[in-house]
């Protein structure tokens, strides 16, 4: 388990190093069935949608005009990715049951202040989830006991984010396992920073005092992982 | 400030990594580059919405979406 753990960092590594020198990350696309693929990656929804059905923005707009029905098909289209999220921030099934809820019924009452101008329905009500999550994490003192399940889940499965992929998987070639590599080819401290920040809603400075490390390394870390991930999200995008 | 540091810092705004002084000049910027800087915006909460649909979809609780529809129903009616 450790030998193949570092064997994979070790070719991520020689990746990385490729990479750097070429100034950007190289993402081998995997396989992908042409139906539905493209389309996967570059639409809103996890899944498809079925021919006829709505829109995200068409959805947002019912539930701005109070279309209880548009706010119900909404929920059974994200209620899975916004829960995970949850759920990776709190690290407690209940508490991100209620969350959940607590999140669907802001984007009810929240709808109007959406505009489309400002991006597409998902990326706001990630950004609204994920800024509950860490409230709520704080609200009720969680902290530690998440840092504690954490911390064990970390040692059990070390780089949550470095996903080896089967070649079932890869043939599937849905839309996380192509995120996830993106993801995956940054190296680990980079990772760390990025999850840090994003899951845990902690500052830089919290980053720079928990991995003992520079302020400045801190913020060039999330500046170069970042930029490496929007370049290769793009890159994905542009070639798909 | 540079547009392109401008886009670094974007990068760490979608994700709430900005200390308070650097989102002091990060919105002023903002409001310098105006709608060139809104769309760069927009286009990076594909970071966020990646960082999401990274992870494997949970299952919610039958229960949550019966609450959230009757919470509805309830302040519709009011």
């Amino acid at each position: 388990m450790r030998l193949s753990h570092s064997i994979r960092n070790a070719d991520q590594e020689i990746n990385n190093i490729e990479s750097e020198r070429e100034g950007r990350l190289r993402i081998r696309r995997p396989l992908l069935k042409k139906e539905g693929g493209a389309e996967a990656l570059d639409q809103s929804p996890p899944t498809a949608l079925k021919p006829g059905a709505p829109s995200d923005f068409e959805l947002m707009a019912g539930i701005q005009r109070e279309d209880s029905q548009a706010l119900s098909q909404l929920y059974d289209r994200y209620n899975g990715i916004l829960k995970a999220l949850v759920l990776r921030v709190i690290h407690n099934e209940a508490e991100a049951d209620d969350l959940l809820q607590e999140i669907f019924m802001e984007i009810w009452n929240q709808a109007k202040n959406f505009s489309a101008q400002r991006g597409k329905p998902l990326g706001w009500m990630v950004t609204l989830a994920r800024r509950r999550a860490i409230d709520g994490l704080r609200k009720k003192q969680a902290y530690a006991r998440a840092e504690e399940r954490l911390q064990h889940e970390t040692e059990q499965q070390p780089d949550a984010w470095v996903h080896n992929s089967t070649e079932e998987e890869i043939l599937d070639g849905d839309r996380r396992i192509l995120i996830r590599r993106v993801i995956g080819m940054l190296p680990p401290a980079q990772q760390q920073a990025i999850e840090l920040a994003f899951f845990r809603g902690m500052s830089q400075r919290e980053i720079a005092a928990k991995t003992n490390t520079p302020l400045g390394t801190v913020k060039t870390r999330l500046e170069l992982g970042l930029k490496k991930i929007y370049d290769g999200l793009k890159e994905l995008r542009d070639e798909l | 400030m540079s547009f392109e540091e401008f886009q670094n810092r974007a990068r760490r705004f979608v994700v709430g990594a900005l200390d308070p002084d650097e989102m002091a000049e990060f919105e002023s910027a903002r409001g310098e580059f105006g709608e060139k800087a809104e769309a760069f915006i927009a286009e990076c909460y594909s970071l966020s919405e990646a960082f999401a649909l990274s992870l494997k979809p949970a299952k919610a609780s039958d229960q949550i979406k019966a609450r959230l529809m009757e919470m509805v129903k309830n302040r519709q009616a009011h």
